[in-house]
């Protein structure tokens, strides 16, 4: 192993370690929160040493890539996890969840998501997928005090496995074809555009069919109000804004590397319209929260599909872009939501009524997280939308981008629904809720994040590049 | 893999053992008493491996022998043996309704299959022997780092079990 590889793997090696010596400082001393230090630091640790260039012209002999798309991938998901981690120490310590097992398999997660965004074969990027949905079977079952929490982790990894399964079927018949797991030349053979070679186009069936559910687009969305209902809100967050961040981010390393991808616009058309449709429709007539942010994320995977119906270089840039920005707005809007769970807010749209003047500060970064995911400029859910929306009209798709346009316009409604019930339904005053200083911090900077995105996107842009 | 055999007799050696195979698996589904399953999906395996070796995989085969018809197999009998399952009698077999999916899957895959062979997709008449120490250099060499993640889900499989098996006793 040489200086570079042992340079690029540093924030993955970080991530193990820090995730083992969570769980056995757990088994030595009784208390918690040593364990929640260990793993923020490494996950602060890991994020510090990715933003570092590894050193130029040698190259690596472990398979792994550190284009400048890559790092800045696997250090937004280990900020990501530190900030899920801050989240989750108040919300568990109120919740009474205890065990450093949970922190060690945020590190773990964020450790999956990290391998998968340095893949360079497709057996390594489909284990990082799967390392992480594994964090995530465990995650979404944590909360050990509520028994519906067991029938959520069911319904997740019942769903779970069988995407996986579609995934490892699809991959197989793929690597069949080309005869190489390398994505570059796999990619290259099974996508060449001239000659379509019937095996390789099932075993694009089934990966996409499997991705679809990994990114819950219609038809395969239905696990997604359930879950984001049912799991503690700080792992919403992780799984709505990392989770989804990593499986696009899965797609968005395979496809630029295909010489013509243009088989692939019929499914992602397809995905786009009823995503659009069915999750703003959907979340219309939504009185739960949670259920109404899960059906308003599968409309932003629509959206992103229909980036990806573009197949251009801006259209994968504004996929990407999407990635980051809707990370950064779930992580506002979910932890808004932790923090007020955490004071005893309930889950329906009444118990949110007057919370405005009872938490100024969460109800204020949730407001700002609703207007980003609404597209209200000058936030990154607008800077977002406008990318996808110029990369489908350049390539020449106008009536999928005017129904996503009208979409866009519908979902405005609902969003306000939540904002009216914050700030225009006056209850009784009873009390200031309480924020940690950790909470503030992380809510802090996820809004600036919201916002800066918005207005300078093109710092970003620039790291995103694709061959 | 047998040079010094004649292909005839690795010919008929395919058809019967892919005979056994298919058979072993048809009783494994449709048994009810499930460890007799048990016994039918272990001759399955077998024959499989079987299969492997004539296939110039004897690494594959041995795998098959030691991990599926080994190891997995006893994971099966132990969790009969402690849910106390064996007892058909109290079970119905599957409708009509509930086969039919996979009736319509296999008729799928029956007509794929077709397709293909008509097509005469070319196989490699002679496969190169590969051996262990191939594999092994290939595995923790190319491939390091994807034993590495595997190994780390692996622990994360256990701590989850632990973790969750708690629900209910804090």
């Amino acid at each position: 192993m040489m200086a570079t590889d042992f340079w690029i793997a540093l924030p993955l090696l970080l991530l193990a370690v820090g995730a083992l010596v969570t769980l056995v400082v757990g088994a030595i001393s009784r208390n918690d929160s040593s364990g929640y230090i260990i793993a923020i630091i490494s996950a602060l640790g890991a994020a510090c040493c990715t933003l570092q260039a590894p050193p130029v012209g040698m190259v690596s002999t472990l398979g792994l890539s550190s284009t400048s798309t890559v790092r800045l991938f696997t250090s937004l998901f280990c900020l990501m996890a530190a900030a899920v981690l801050v989240l989750s120490k108040e919300y568990n310590k109120h919740g009474g969840n205890r065990g450093e097992e949970y922190p060690a398999t945020i590190l773990f997660t964020a450790f999956g998501m990290a391998a998968l965004a340095s893949a360079t074969s497709l057996l390594t990027l489909f284990l990082g997928l799967e390392a992480m949905t594994f964090g995530f079977y465990i995650l979404v079952a944590s909360d050990l005090k509520r028994e519906a929490s067991v029938e959520t982790g069911l319904k997740y990894l019942l769903i779970g496995a069988l995407s996986s399964a579609f995934l490892a079927f699809g991959i197989a018949l793929i690597y069949s074809v080309s005869g190489s797991l390398a994505i570059t030349q796999a990619m290259q053979t099974t996508l060449a555009g001239s000659s379509v070679n019937p095996v390789a186009v099932a075993g694009w069936c089934f990966l996409l069919f499997g991705m679809a559910f990994k990114l819950s687009l219609v038809p395969a969305h239905l696990w997604t109000p359930d879950v984001y209902d049912g799991t503690p809100a700080p792992v919403t967050a992780f799984l709505s804004g990392g989770s989804k961040g990593a499986s696009l981010l899965f797609l968005l390393i395979l496809l630029p590397q295909a010489a013509d991808a243009g088989m692939l616009r019929l499914p992602f058309w397809w995905f786009a319209l009823l995503s659009m449709l069915i999750g703003n429709l959907s979340a219309l007539r939504e009185n739960r929260i949670r259920r109404l942010l899960a059906y308003s994320s599968i409309a932003h995977m629509g959206y992103v599909a229909l980036a990806l119906v573009a197949g251009s270089f801006s259209g994968y840039q504004a996929a990407a872009y999407y990635a980051v920005a809707y990370g950064v707005i779930s992580l506002a809007a979910f932890g808004a939501i932790a923090v007020m769970e955490r004071n005893g807010c309930g889950a329906t749209l009444d118990d949110y009524r007057g919370r405005g003047a009872r938490n100024p500060f969460a109800s204020g970064v949730l407001t700002l997280a609703l207007f980003a995911l609404a597209g209200i400029p000058p936030t990154a859910g607008f800077t977002g939308k406008f990318l996808i929306f110029a990369a489908t009209l350049k390539s020449g798709e106008m009536t999928l981008a005017i129904i996503g346009m009208l979409t866009v316009a519908v979902s405005i409604y609902y969003y306000l629904r939540v904002i009216s019930a914050l700030y225009f339904n006056t209850s009784e005053q009873t009390h200031q809720d309480q924020c940690t200083i950790g909470e503030v911090v992380v809510l802090s900077i996820a809004s600036a994040s919201v916002v800066l995105l918005g207005l300078f996107p093109a710092r970003l842009l620039a790291l995103l590049t694709f061959p | 893999m047998c040079e010094d055999c004649c292909p005839d007799m690795e010919q008929t050696l395919f058809y019967i053992l892919a005979a056994v195979t298919v058979v072993a698996t048809v009783f494994a589904i449709s048994e009810k008493h499930p460890v007799h399953a048990i016994v039918y999906l272990v001759t399955s395996f077998f024959a499989l491996a079987a299969l492997f070796y004539l296939l110039a995989a004897p690494l594959i085969a041995m795998f098959e022998v030691i991990i599926y018809a080994g190891a997995i197999m006893v994971l099966f009998m132990f969790v009969i043996m402690m849910l106390d399952l064996g007892h058909p009698e109290n079970s119905a077999r599957p409708g009509f309704w509930q086969w039919l999916p996979a009736l319509l899957l296999a008729g799928a895959t029956l007509v794929a299959l077709g397709i293909l062979m008509s097509n005469r997709i070319s196989i490699p008449d002679k496969a190169a022997v590969v051996s262990i120490r191939d594999v092994a250099v290939m595995l923790f060499q190319k491939y390091g780092v994807a034993i590495e993640i595997i190994s780390m889900q692996l622990l994360f499989a256990a701590v989850g079990a632990f973790y969750l098996g708690r629900r209910g006793k804090q």
